[in-house]
């Protein structure tokens, strides 16, 4: 576990913000006004029906105008901190506040196969592996399903997901499917997996990731998964996907305030259906299409942490994404990019961070470069601890005790202390010799050594057979 | 019988007052000094020398091993025979004059001792005369070199030459190291080996002695 904490101690470890409150504010109303004067369209009637119930104005069958004191109202009851549990039931993450966790992205088409180096349509398989190797990473917290497989059924592909992902890891899994009654599906194997619904529901381990089609059009299967959901008091985050300059302005105050609008239609929809039903929202906003090449870039950095302050603000837990990059290899833009939007998310405190080894802007997947983020989150857990200062560190008695000629490397003070000092594992810090005699390599080639190791030596936990059997049961049901 | 795993295991845990307690108890069951010197002590610190060179443990904590095989040496001293009282031999190291770096040559000076050698330090700025009568006085077998600067690295090649004109070049095998230093140089200048660090530093000392016999 990354285990990284922006402003863990108050003023005196690492924390960035971007955007102040009263601008938070101005945000927040503006997202109030279009919500009352311009309204969303909502392509679901139990949607339409509970929102006009609780007074919100209906025009055209769907066009709906939200008062703002139904948002206002819908924050007093949604949780502010959320809990979720692993496969087993121990809780492993407390998402809210300013606490990160990292994992995959989900549904990549294409991987670039670590033992060809060959760009290929992903199958099952890589599914497989990809869990197994996020199952033995230190810093990955939860897990997507990295790809999606051309090689089963496609109409039942997010069931085959679910599987794999249950059968491979017991980190929590945040699962993504196409149709409502896939996410149905996905619900009933989480309940078999953890023994019942209301155990599920104590002990959350999975989250659904619904996607919604633009901040002011929602589509009927976001809705239907968001009602579901609800009612059963499952986690799940709601993400409009506005995109600057095409479904919203092109400003990233505007795509945000669009954006946002549709986030909070979610909310107060979620808090109609079941008071205190848990909500994640988007930490990332003003997404835009890049206008040369009409590619949504995932690195870029104006999308990046003026959301993350603004639900700060709003007080909610939120899925963030970093560790992805626009590059077509695993190469040093790909590092670069990883690198910075990771360490943009951890200072200022992003909760579930996504897509973590992410290329080609979310067509691509790669297990190495997932190995070289988790080196990254490594650092990043040594960077964002605070400086502890005291007689101990200062150590004053000891360097007068050495004097100016001595030398402390066998001195009992280093033996004591010394691994508190951060050590790269796949970074290479060896000299020239060193590094040439251990086979001169790459930071990509030691990525994919690395990931062979992890496959041939990691086994996750497995499944009980009764329970993987009534999983698999659901996956070929007709 | 000797169960060298035991001591072997200690030296590399680093753990002193057990390295002691297991030589007193081989030499109180009438164990050979000698055995318990080579097949324990120098054997733990042969695998510490490995584990270090592979990157698999700290320099504090193989400076911790060398601690304990010292103290067990110690120990053992006293018992050792004329034979296998003299370890495995005498080793001269300083850094060339004009340079006062020592951090790497007190690396390796730590190092040598707990592979073994019994190590006569000049410190650092060393006179090329210095480092000639060290040798003879001691009749050293090997001669260490450290240099951290371009500039004091020729120094290496004259220490080499006075060995030379005194007639002591054949007598000792020398070793030279330090950051700037490279095979090239080495063999340039005609020492007999290069340590890249202070691990393989050791190895190529034993492989210089070994290669004498």
């Amino acid at each position: 576990m990354a285990s990284i904490c922006s402003n863990e101690q108050a003023l005196n470890s690492p924390f960035a913000k971007k955007l102040a409150d009263e601008q938070c504010q101005k945000i927040y109303w503006a997202c109030l006004e279009i919500l009352e004067r311009t309204g969303v369209c909502l392509y679901d009637q139990d949607a339409v029906d509970i929102l006009k119930k609780a007074g919100a104005y209906v025009t055209n069958g769907n066009r709906v105008r939200i008062p703002s004191g139904m948002v206002e109202k819908a924050f007093s009851t949604v949780p502010k901190n959320l809990s979720l549990y692993d496969r087993m039931g121990n809780r492993v993450m407390q998402v809210g506040g300013y606490r990160s966790y990292f994992g995959t992205g989900s549904d990549c088409l294409n991987i670039i196969d670590h033992r060809t180096g060959e760009r290929r349509q992903a199958v099952l398989q890589d599914i497989t592996e990809g869990m197994t190797v996020c199952d033995s990473l230190d810093h990955i917290d939860f897990v997507m399903s990295m790809f999606l497989p051309s090689d089963v059924p496609q109409e039942r592909l997010d069931r085959y997901e679910m599987e794999v992902m249950l059968n491979n890891t017991t980190k929590p899994i945040i699962y993504v499917t196409t149709e409502f009654s896939g996410c149905a599906d996905a619900v009933k194997m989480a309940e078999i997996v953890a023994g019942g619904e209301d155990t599920l529901r104590c002990r959350p381990f999975a989250a659904c990731y619904i996607n919604v089609t633009t901040g002011l059009r929602h589509n009927e299967e976001a809705l239907q998964k968001l009602l579901y959901l609800s009612e059963k008091g499952l986690p799940f985050t709601y993400i409009p996907s506005a995109q600057g300059g095409v479904t919203a302005p092109i400003t990233i105050a505007g795509t945000m305030a669009v954006n946002y609008a549709g986030v909070l239609t979610g909310l107060v929809l979620s808090q109609l259906k079941r008071e205190g039903a848990p909500f994640i929202m988007p930490g990332w906003g003003g997404n835009m299409l890049d206008m040369k090449t009409m590619v949504q870039p995932y690195a870029d950095p104006q999308k990046r942490a003026q959301s993350i302050d603004f639900v700060h603000y709003l007080g909610l837990p939120m899925f963030s994404l970093a560790g992805c990059s626009e590059s077509k290899l695993v190469d040093q833009q790909a590092a670069i990019e990883a690198a910075l939007t990771l360490f943009t998310d951890a200072l200022f405190g992003g909760n579930l961070v996504h897509d973590v080894g992410y290329l080609e802007s979310g067509l691509c997947g790669s297990l190495p470069q997932v190995v070289i983020c988790n080196e990254i989150l490594d650092w990043l857990s040594a960077f964002m601890k605070g400086i502890e200062i005291n007689d101990e560190t200062l150590a004053l008695d000891l360097i007068d005790e050495v004097g100016p000629d001595g030398q402390y490397l066998d001195n009992p003070h280093t033996l004591k202390h010394f691994k508190e000092r951060w050590y790269p594992k796949l970074f290479d810090r060896s000299n020239y010799n060193g590094w040439k005699s251990k086979g001169g390599k790459s930071l990509g080639k030691r990525a994919s050594e690395s990931v062979d190791q992890i496959l041939a030596e990691h086994k996750p936990e497995p499944l009980p057979k009764d329970v993987a059997d009534a999983v698999h049961a659901i996956v070929v049901e007709n | 019988m000797l169960d060298i795993t035991n001591i072997i295991s200690a030296v590399l845990k680093g753990d002193e007052p057990e390295v002691k307690l297991l030589v007193l108890e081989a030499i109180s069951t009438g164990e050979k000094a000698g055995d318990i010197m080579n097949k324990g002590l120098i054997a733990g610190m042969d695998e510490v020398g490995k584990k270090m060179e592979a990157e698999d443990m700290f320099i504090p904590e193989v400076l911790m091993s060398a601690r304990a095989m010292n103290s067990g040496a110690q120990i053992l001293k006293p018992h050792l025979t004329e034979e296998d009282s003299g370890g495995i031999g005498v080793l001269v190291i300083g850094t060339v004059q004009g340079d006062q770096h020592d951090i790497g040559k007190n690396l390796v000076k730590m190092l040598m001792e707990g592979a073994g050698f019994e190590v006569v330090d000049l410190g650092t700025d060393v006179d090329p005369h210095k480092f000639v009568s060290a040798v003879r006085d001691n009749n050293a077998t090997i001669l260490a070199m450290s240099a951290l600067l371009t500039t004091t690295m020729p120094m290496m090649a004259d220490v080499i030459s006075a060995l030379n004109s005194e007639g002591l070049r054949d007598r000792v095998k020398v070793l030279v190291g330090g950051a700037p230093v490279t095979e090239e140089f080495s063999d340039e200048i005609g020492a007999d080996g290069y340590g890249p660090d202070a691990g393989s530093a050791v190895r190529i000392a034993k492989t210089l002695i070994s290669g004498e016999v």
